[in-house]
Order: structure tokens, then sequence, then C-alpha cells
């Protein structure tokens, strides 16, 4: 290990792990099935390494190859494993057993599972310094002593003496990071780590494994299938497909200008920031992961990619083939030079319309729901204590909305959604759907058309539908339920429309749930939530508990279908990115009280709820040009059991020393009217508020700092606070107007908001000076206020803008603005310029860009200047535009064939 | 008179070719399973494993013994040749030439004709008793898993103490004779064979409640097929008089049930405590279901595999107890060929003659063994893929 901090410092450092081409297979009753095939990947002193994939990839299977902790049935068929020069094929069973939690260790994803539980911590932490080092038993308890300080846990002493399951699942995990850590590895192995953790909670762990990391030199492989977490936490990163890397190289490199289809696809199917449900839909991979020993011949991602040339990608086997331009940039893709990087994919799906909500067709009022727990026995006794899982819940949602419902583990949002759909009795309070009131009427004294009328949408695919019925036989019985059709002839017509709508084979009826992959039961537990016709879905966590790439496709079904039925949808979800893409509302809730709520743009802009900050920090981003504030919170979240008094959320709040008095622990802070009918339940003063600074921004010029290329920057999100007295108010996301603005061609800005606006933002520069990366983002915050007024146009926003007096382009972000023109007659196909899609036609048709000339004539500021605005769209060169543009503007497809000898799109 | 014998190696031979209807019906059905094993399911994988084999076919083998008995044994269990007793294996009996193979007992009857004849009583009252014990454990641990509460509180409370109180004791109460003139196990018969009735009944109206051509089809035809065995088990008057049993069979038949009914209840309950907590449960009370529709049509069917499990070891306990109560002398008539009696007899003369002890000993041990592996080998599969 101190050999190991050393090697940093030198040149010519050796790698601490070199994995040539592993090929690990499993043998069981069908035969060998290759797990992984010709892996191969190289981990430096002190560097991280993420391998990221969905389930069944064979990333696990890595890092047990590593371990050589297969199981008796896996064995490794091929390739080397290089521990620090040596070969462990090699080694003998001793000497193998030396090394594993002693020079690499492990940390698997249940905590609870780590950890013996009839020990004590102090007792198994200390086993391994006493087992590997040797050392006296007060040595090790004052090694283990801390360790357990170093990986930040309260009251260390106390927690030596502690049994596992007397501690939470965060601090579980960090007693695990701790045991592994405590024989000072080389190598750290990290499989999906946080998984099984809340959110906020998986960011203080990974803020401790980063910190850990840096402190103690430890190499580490990550695995994960969140692409977010791995950008946080590595320096390399190796994405896998069916057994198979399909591209390695540094972070910035893969995230940037990824090289292979499935990375991109991968890319296209997570809601990242700039992602929106009308405009910029996400793009789901088709097919699904084949089978081990199904693959296809050549490439393994062949079928489902939209690149694929019959006799080219599935002529041979592919090798990882170098990217040129940069240093360890690896694809195993033949047609990575060839394919055009910014081109959506044919049939890739074109912006809606956003649906207007109509009447409001649930409300609920004042709920409150609590538990009598500890009572009860045949000979009774035990004294009953009283759970407040609701706590004066109000809100409502409107026909075709979608109202998400956000909070962790604990803070009562699947008890609300029993209570809406009468698996429970409210204990208060009142739920009208429709014009009927809900709250204390169980599920059996519903009448049918009540019954349908409001249905779920469950999270675990696995258990969502009875393993005994085959998928037809529970539709059935649900049409059944509902009294749809009259005959079962009928009934099974119905039944098959359904699978047509949630896109299925009609065979499927007759299959069993385990033939059928987790996003097609999922889709089938979709069909029978729309199976009557709902009013209200109620959809807690309906993805995640799927695969990426899968994900995109069931979100995207189940907002067509309830676009398509103008369904009121309850989206319960802990995962803000997901939120923020398919939520027109959002409910925030934290132990049984709303906490805020407000329309989507309110919530993701300041002035911020201090939760709703700390969850918007937490969450994992897999783009390179977001900069996130860190907020990580202290301690775990309380139980409902015993909440704290006064706000629920005052025992990890940051910001409760500027509330005098310490009103925070005294009582329970009224809901804040902060206009537009966003809500906050807190006791923060306005100009407190004011102050909050956006969690989530672009920030081009940071990654410039940073020496990244210039493609990855952006534009600054959601910075407006503007506060004229006491009223604070928002703007509308900017991440929106740079490409909505619809109505007017160059930006408007009302003069009154700008001035409303300075002062604000000039708050905020200063505030931030400290800092040059903030210094810069404030500054383009002034700066891009120019461009802002776009979503109020639309007619979203709270800020009611005048529109008549359009503003000069006096800002600096204008400055190299491209001339505009109004529409022509006959506008030019900008299409037909290679790396130009619809989408992005749309958006130079905003900014007045119509004609090829025009673009013939960009000079670099003004490209520059386009390629900013652009740069959510798809992150590829665009020299090649003004040279197409310039060939089509002079003799249109002609001239374009004889430049480039070849014809436009 | 000289009793002439046969040689070791000849009794093997005969023995094997007495059994020839059992090796053509375990050829037929292996053949068979064999060929279409891809296709039967989780029977079809127990012949992935030498135990699965092993296990089913000493099963089969047993059940071959007791269908085919009159074929495969040579004498009547019940005659007694007075010249052949205590033979010893492989003597031939003067009139009629047939070879007494196993021997013959104290009271000269065949040995080999009685422990076939044996495997009859054990394979008619175990599984049936089992059948009986698992309708009742499972109608009475659904609700109590299900409902949980006060409801749970009382069933469990009987049940355990019913499994407080000594099972041999408890045996002794219920087939004494002076508790046979009462008309307590006909009380008892009366209560236990109604819970299959319920059950089916239960079960197809809570399906097909709203579909009435099916409905009363099947509520017809569970409703007539229960009460004619219904009528003819408990109060022993079938207009056909094909179902018939003897009252001290039906005795056992109710202790047996009575006994092990109550750990059915307990796995029922657990299981359905465990998958009442899963999503498809949720997704059918949200969609309005009764509670009885969930515990037996969503709740039941995936408990099925350790149920089956369960099932499979408890025929094997329950003839062991059988065989408990024969040696004990309990219940069963005194001449009755079961195994439990067939020891008991031969175990007074022990010290002079081994041979008759061994065939009813080997065959219980053997087909309980059976028993264990084909659980065994359920178990595995169940747990793969």
């Amino acid at each position: 290990m101190n050999e190991a901090v050393k090697a940093t410092n030198t040149a010519n450092a050796q790698p601490i792990i070199e994995i040539e081409n592993l090929s690990i297979s499993f043998f069981t009753r069908k035969g060998e099935i290759p797990a992984v095939m010709d892996f191969s990947c190289t981990v430096m002193p002190g560097e991280a390494m993420g391998i990221v994939g969905e389930s069944g990839c064979g990333k696990s299977t890595v890092s047990l190859g590593i371990m050589r902790d297969l199981s008796n049935v896996g064995r490794i068929v091929g390739g080397r494993i290089k521990f620090q020069g040596k070969d462990m094929g090699d080694m003998t069973e001793d000497e193998l057993r030396s090394i594993r939690g002693n020079k690499i260790a492990m940390i698997y994803q249940e905590p609870m599972a780590s950890l013996n539980p009839a020990m004590k911590i102090g007792q198994q932490l200390m086993e391994v310094p006493l087992i590997h080092d040797k050392v006296s038993k007060d040595e090790a308890y004052k090694r283990s002593l801390e360790m357990v300080r170093a990986v930040k846990l309260p009251d260390p002493e106390r927690m030596m003496r502690s049994y596992p399951h007397q501690l939470s699942g965060g601090q579980q995990q960090r007693i695990v990071i701790a045991m592994a850590l405590l024989s000072k590895p080389a190598l750290l192995l990290l499989d999906e780590p946080t998984t099984a953790l809340d959110v906020t909670v998986e960011a203080g762990i990974v803020e401790l494994v980063k910190g850990l990391g840096q402190q103690f030199g430890t190499s580490m492989i990550f695995v994960s299938h969140n692409l977010g977490l791995i950008l946080e936490t590595c320096d390399k990163i190796t994405v896998m497909y069916s057994g198979e890397a399909v591209e390695t190289g540094k972070i910035k490199d893969v995230f940037d200008r990824m090289r292979h289809p499935y990375t991109q696809g991968l890319f296209r199917s997570i809601p990242l920031p700039g992602a929106d449900k009308n405009e910029r839909p996400l793009i789901a991979i088709p097919g699904q992961l084949p089978l081990p020993h199904e693959r296809p011949k050549g490439c393994n991602f062949g079928p489902r990619c939209h690149h694929f040339v019959e006799g080219v990608c599935n002529a041979a086997e592919i090798p990882m083939i170098d990217v040129e331009g940069h240093e360890g940039h690896f694809s195993r893709c033949v047609r990575f030079e060839e394919i055009d990087w910014a081109a959506l994919p044919p049939g890739a799906k074109k912006s809606a319309e956003p649906v207007k909500p109509g009447a409001p067709v649930l409300k609920i009022d004042d709920l409150k729901k609590y538990y009598h727990v500890g009572a009860g026995g045949v000979f009774g006794g035990g004294e009953g204590r009283t759970v407040k899982a609701n706590e004066t819940i109000s809100f409502e949602a409107r026909e075709s909305e979608t109202v998400a419902i956000v909070g962790e583990s604990g803070c009562g949002k699947s008890t609300l959604a029993k209570v809406l759909l009468g698996l429970e009795t409210a204990s208060s309070g009142k739920v009208t759907l429709g014009n009927s009131e809900i709250q204390s009427t169980g599920i059996e004294k519903r009448n049918v058309d009540t019954v349908s009328a409001i249905q779920m949408v469950f999270q675990n695919p696995f258990d969502t539908l009875n393993p005994s019925h085959t998928v037809g036989s529970q539709i059935i019985r649900t049409l059944e339920k509902f009294k749809v059709g009259k005959t079962v002839a009928d009934r099974k017509q119905r039944m098959l429309e359904l699978l047509d709508l949630v896109k299925l084979p009609r065979a499927f009826a007759e299959r069993k749930p385990r033939q059928l992959s987790g996003g097609q039961k999922q889709r089938i537990g979709v069909a029978r939530a729309f199976a009557g016709s709902a009013k209200v879905v109620v959809a807690d966590e309906p993805v995640s508990a799927l695969d990426v790439s899968v994900q995109a496709a069931v979100t995207e079904l189940l907002m067509d279908i309830q676009r398509k039925n103008k369904t009121t949808m309850l989206f319960i979800s802990h995962d803000l990115s997901v939120v923020r893409y398919i939520a027109d509302r959002v409910v925030v809730m934290y132990l049984g009280h709303i906490v805020e709520q407000g329309t989507t743009d309110q919530i993701f802009s300041p002035p911020y709820h201090p939760y709703t900050e700390a969850l918007l920090s937490a969450i994992p981003i897999a783009d390179t040009s977001v900069v996130k504030k860190h907020i990580v919170l202290e301690g775990d979240i309380p139980s409902a059991m015993n909440p704290p008094s006064g706000c629920p959320f005052q025992t990890r709040c940051r910001y409760k020393h500027l509330v005098p008095d310490g009103r925070c622990e005294k009582e329970v802070p009224p809901l804040k009217e902060l206009g537009g009918g966003h809500r906050s339940l807190c006791w923060l003063s306005d100009e407190v508020l004011a102050t909050m600074e956006p969690v989530i921004r672009f920030d081009k010029e940071h990654a410039a700092l940073e020496g990244i290329p210039d493609d990855a920057a952006g534009v600054v999100d959601g910075v407006a606070v503007a506060g004229d007295g006491k009223a604070v108010r928002k703007a509308a996301l900017a991440r929106k107007s740079t490409r909505t603005v619809k109505k007017a061609i160059p930006a408007e800005l009302p003069a009154e908001a700008a001035a409303a606006e300075k002062p604000a933002t000039r708050k905020v520069a200063t505030k931030a000076a400290e800092t040059p990366k903030r210094a810069i983002s404030a500054k383009r915050a002034k700066a891009k206020a120019g461009a802002k007024p776009a979503k109020i146009a639309a007619g979203k926003s709270v800020v009611s803008a005048p529109v008549e007096t359009p503003a000069e382009p006096i800002d600096p972000a204008d400055v190299g603005r491209p001339a505009g023109m109004v529409r022509p007659s006959q506008p030019d196909d900008l299409k037909l310029i290679v790396g130009i899609g619809p989408q992005i036609e749309i958006v130079l048709n905003d900014f007045g860009v119509y004609r090829f000339a025009q673009i013939a004539g960009w000079s670099e500021t003004e490209r520059e200047w386009v390629d900013k605005r652009l740069m959510l769209l798809g992150r590829s060169e665009r020299d090649e535009w003004i040279k197409q543009a310039k060939a089509l503007a002079d003799g249109g497809e002609e001239e374009y064939v004889r430049v480039f000898g070849r014809k436009p799109r | 008179m000289q009793i002439e014998f046969i040689g070791a190696f000849n009794i093997i031979i005969g023995v094997l070719v007495r059994f020839w209807p059992v090796w053509l019906g375990l050829a037929i059905v292996l053949g068979a399973s064999f060929t279409y094993k891809k296709r039967l399911g989780l029977y079809g994988q127990l012949f992935d494993s030498s135990v699965g084999i092993a296990g089913v076919v000493i099963c089969l083998f047993w059940l071959f013994t007791a269908i085919f008995a009159s074929t495969v044994a040579p004498f009547d269990p019940l005659s007694q040749i007075p010249v052949m007793k205590d033979a010893l294996p492989g003597a031939i009996e003067p009139a009629s030439k047939g070879v007494y193979l196993f021997g013959g007992d104290k009271l000269a009857r065949d040995i080999f004709s009685r422990m076939v004849y044996g495997s009859q009583i054990v394979l008619i009252i175990a599984p049936a008793a089992t059948g009986f014990a698992l309708m009742v454990g499972i109608t009475l641990g659904l609700p109590a898993g299900y409902y949980g509460g006060k409801i749970d509180t009382v069933l469990s409370f009987l049940a355990n103490l019913v499994l407080a109180f000594p099972v041999i004791l408890l045996f002794y109460l219920l087939v004494t004779p002076g508790i046979m003139d009462t008309p307590i196990p006909y009380a008892m018969a009366g209560l236990f064979f109604l819970f299959p009735i319920i059950f089916f009944c239960v079960l197809f109206w809570t399906r097909y409640k709203n579909r009435p051509d099916r409905l009363y089809w099947l509520m017809g035809l569970t409703l007539v097929l229960g009460g004619w065995i219904y009528i003819g088990l408990v109060f022993d008057a079938d207009p056909l008089r094909i179902v018939h049993i003897e009252p001290n069979q039906l005795n056992i038949f109710v202790a047996v049930v009575f006994a092990s009914s109550p750990g059915v209840f307990r796995i029922v309950r657990g299981l359905t405590m465990d998958i009442k907590t899963r999503d498809y449960v949720a997704a059918a009370q949200t969609r309005g279901e009764t509670p009885w529709y969930i515990m037996l049509w969503e709740i039941l069917p995936n408990a099925r595999g350790p149920l089956i499990v369960d099932a499979c070891l408890r025929i094997g306990y329950t003839t062991i107890l059988l065989g408990t109560l024969g040696y004990f002398g309990l219940g069963l008539a005194p001449e009755s060929p079961d195994w439990g009696t067939a020891i008991k007899d031969a175990s007074r003369l022990l010290r002079s003659f081994i041979h008759p002890a061994l065939p009813p000993t080997i065959a219980l041990m053997s087909f309980v063994l059976g028993l264990n592996l084909l659980a065994d080998s359920l178990r595995e599969q169940s747990m793969k893929d």
C-alpha cells in the first residue's frame, strides 16, 4: 500500500491491476455460457475506473473474477489478471487468500449482507488487522476506532459496541467501507455500493469514497449502472454491453465524444437536465439485451443499433479499436468513423404538443394518516404508539397533468398512494376524486367506477405480475373486474388491443411472466392500470427497477398513453432527474409532510426548500458540463416513529442557524406562499430565500478551464432570481429559453424584468466572488438574462411579462448572434446538411436562420454563438456545416455532390 | 413332512419375476417421462439429478406394487397354511407348489404377500390423510396469514395447542376402543371432510362469480362428488356401495389428519404472510378483488412449491406414524397385513427368527426414503433458476 502511494509520484508508475483479454464463463445445465469476453483494462495507482452497464452485462462478474471469487460454476477461460505485476493465475490458493481482503478489498451492494449480524461492529473491524497484520488486540482496536472516525461516523466508541442491526443502512455501508480500508488495500472494488441507499445518503457515501480514495491513494474499480455516479467518482470509464467492454477511455472523452452507438444510446435514454418531455423526448434503445447463449455474430449490439450495416457489423468478431486523438480511448465499433454522431436515429419521436391541463380531477385537502402500532396479541399488553405517516397533505391534480411526488424512503409517499387507492382509509382530511369523496371508503366498499378510475403501476417489475398466471388471463381478469366487455370473446379482444397499446406482440398473452423481461412486465403492468377508463394513475417508481435503456421506453410509453387518454398521473419517485423530465408539477415530501410544492420550473430553480436543495444536489448527473453545488446532509432520515419536534427537516437542515429564536425546533413552519402556487414549508425569511443559488448549472467556461473540448459547454440553467422588495419572483428556466423563442425572433426582454433582475444577480456575483468558477457562472447568469423571457411567452411562468418593448441585443450573451431574417415563403431544407436534424432545424429557424446562404456566411464568432445554443441537442463538431451550406447555397445538390463526393441527406 | 427349499439365487429371481407388472409400469412411465422431460415442468426437471430419479423410482415402485398387489402377491395375505409356520425364505408350499419367497411368519402366512398387500394400506391412508390435512391447513392458514390480527391469534393458538400435545398420547386417546364407541371420531370426520368441499366451492365461487355458465357446472360437480364421498365416508351410507371405510381405519384417518393439519397450517400461514406483501397482491386489491379470491387465486398458487415439498415429507411422516400405530396395535385389525403390525408380530420372535421382521422394515424404510429423496430433489429443482 505504501509503495502504491509513492508510486503515484513517480512518472512511470506500475499499474495496480492489469487485465488482459479476460474471459469468464459459467458452466450450467445449458452448457457453457460466456459471461465476460475479451475484457481488458488497466488501473494505475490512485486511479478510479468505473465499469458501467446494464444488468446482465457482466460487470459484477468482472469484479468477482478479479477477486477469483467465482462460484463453483464460473471459471476464467482466457486472459490474464496481473495484480501489481504478478499474474494472479500463477498464485497459489494461500497467496490469493492473503491478497483478498488485504490488498484487494471489496464492497458489496447490500451492507447488511456484508456484516455478520451476530458480532459487534468493533469485533468485526478488529478481525481485519488481527488476521492480516497480526497485531495485538489493543493495536487492532486503536486502528479500528481511527477508521470509524475516518468514515465520519458519529460517536465512534458507541459504534464499536453496537450490533449491525442497530445502525441505519448508510451507517452500515460506512462500516463496510471502513472494514475494506482497514487493511489499507491497494485496490478497492465497489460493486454498486450505494444502490440500496437513499439519494441523500448516497451523496454522503460517494463523497466519503472519493475523499478516502484521495486520502489513502487507493485505486478503485467502481461498478455501477448509474452514469452520473461514475462521472462523480471516476477518472476512467469502461462501458460494458452483453459481456464485452464496448467503449473505454477517460471520463471526459467518453462522456463528451462517445464513439460507440450503445454509449450514445445510453446517454440519449437518460433524462439529462436538457431533456424535456414535449420538446426533446428521450430516445430509447430499441429491443433488449440478448441472452448470453443467443448473442449474435459480430457486434453484440448490432440487432439494436440503427447504424447496423449487414456484412460489416456482423462479419467477424470486432476488436477494440483505438479512437484517434484521444489517449486510451477505444471503441468496439467498426463504423465509428463513418457514423454521424449528431444525427438522431430514424423514427425518433419529434416534439409533441404540450398538453393543456384541464379541470382538477383529484383534490386532496388536509389529509392525515396515522397508524397505531405496538398493541395487540392474544394476551393484549404493549403500549400503542402513533406513527404519523401523512401529515396535512394538500394538493390537487388536474386532468392530463403529471404530478410528481418526490421523497426518500419513509417520507410517506407510499402511504399516500395507499390512501388514494383505498387500501387504507384516511385518519382525517378529504380526498375528492371527480365529485365523490373517497378518503374513508375502503377498496371493498368502492363501486366499480371508482375502482377503475384510480389505478396503480407498481415499482417492482418482478413482483407486479402473478408468476402463476398467464399474462393474458391476468389482463382479462382485470377487465372482468372492471366490467369491460360483455362476453369472454369481447374481453379477449380488448386484452389483445391493450397488448397493442403497450407495444407488445399479441403472442405474449399466452406467456407466463417469467418468460418476459423486466421492461415487458412493466408494460403489462401499465396495460393493466389503463384497462378500465382510469382517470388517475398512480405510478409508484415505475421505472426505477429497470435498466437505463428500458427505462426510457417505458417512461415514453406511459406518457404516450397518458396523453392519449387525458389521464392524470401521480408519479411517485425519488429520482429528480426523471421527475424534472416527466412532471408538470412537483410535490416534495419529507417525513409525512409536504415541504414544497409548485410547478416543475418553480421547484427546480431557487428559492428552494432546504430539503429540495439537498435532494437536487444529491442526484448524480451524467453530464460533464453540469456544475453542481455540493450539499451533503448530515445524518440519516429520522424514524417516523419518533419524529423531531418542530420542522421535520430541522435535524439535517443547514439553514437552521439563519432562523432566529430556534423556531425550527419549536414549531412546525407555516406553508409559505411564494407566488404562482409555489409553497414551501419553511421558516426562512424572503431575504434568505432570495440569495439562494441554483444547484445545477451548465458551465462552459468552467469546462474550458479544465481543458475539456469546447463542445461540452452549455448554457446557464435556471438562474433568474428576481427580487423586488419582498416579493420573490422567478423567471423561467433559461435552458428552455434557448430553444423556445418561438414567438419573437430576437430575444425580447421586458425592461421591467431586466431592471428587477440586475440587483439580484449582482448580489449573487459578489457573494460568489471567492471562487473564480462561481464568479464566471454568476457572470454568465447575468449575461443570460437577455435571452430569458422566452418561457414567459409560453405562458407557464409566473412572471407576467409585457412583451411590447423588444430590447436591443445589448447583452454580452448576444454578441456574435448571427443576423436573423423573416421566414421566407420557401425556406431551404436545412436538414440536407449532415449534422442538422429536424430538431436542430427548428432551433435554427427560431434564430431566424432559414437559408443555406446564412449558414455559409457565418463568421467564427457567430458559429460559436450558435454552437453554444445548440450544445444540448447533441455534441458534435459543427465546422463542416459552413462548408456544406456553402456548397448547397452555391449550386444546390449537384455542387454538394461535387465537393463532398456523396449525396446530401 | 420335509419342506423343500429353493436357493438364494432362485429367491431373488423369483421376487423379480413376481414384480413383473411393477417393472412394466415403471418402464412405461419412466420412458414417457424421459421422452417428454422438457415439457413436464418441475416433474421433468426431477430427472436431471440422480437423487430425483431415485426418489421417483422408489415412490413409483411402491405405487405400482399397491396397484397390482393382487397380481404380485402369490398368496392371500390372511390365509394360513399351518405347515409353513416360521418357514425360512424360499420354502415351497407342498399343496400348491408355490414358494414362500420371504418365508412364513408365526401364523404361517406368506411374508412376501403380506408385505405387498401392506403397501396398499399405507399408500391409501398416508397420501389421502395428508391430502385432507393439506385442505384443512390451507383453508385455515390462508385467512390466518392474510387477515392477521384476531383471526390469526385464535387459529394459531389452537394450532399450537394441538402441536403441544404429545402425538403418541393423542393417538392412544383417539384410537382406544373406548373413544371409538363414542361419536367423537365421526364428528371429527364430519368436520374434517367438510373442508375440501368448502375449499373447492369457495375456489370456484370467487373465480367464476360473474360467469354463471362455468360456475354452475363446477359448483354442481363439486357438490355432487364431494357430497357422495362425504356421505360414504362419514355416514357409511353410500347408495352405490363404492365408497366405504372401516370404522377403525376412519379413526386412524381422522387422528392423522388432526395431528398433521396444524403443521400445514403453520406453513401456509407463514407463506401467506410473505406473499401478501408482493405487488401483485396489491394490484389485485386495487382492482377490487375479494379477500378469498386473493388468497386462493393469487397467493395459493405461488405457495405451491414449498407445499408440494412439505406434502412429500408429510406422506413419509404419516407412513412412519402408521407404522408406529400398527406396532402399538392401535387402530388397525390385529391380522391386518400393514407394515407396522407385521413388524410388531415379528419382533416377538426376533431372537429365533429374524426373517419375518426384515421385509416390512425394509419396505417401510425404502418408501419413506424415496419420499424424502423426492422432496429433497423437488426443493433443489424449484430453487434453481
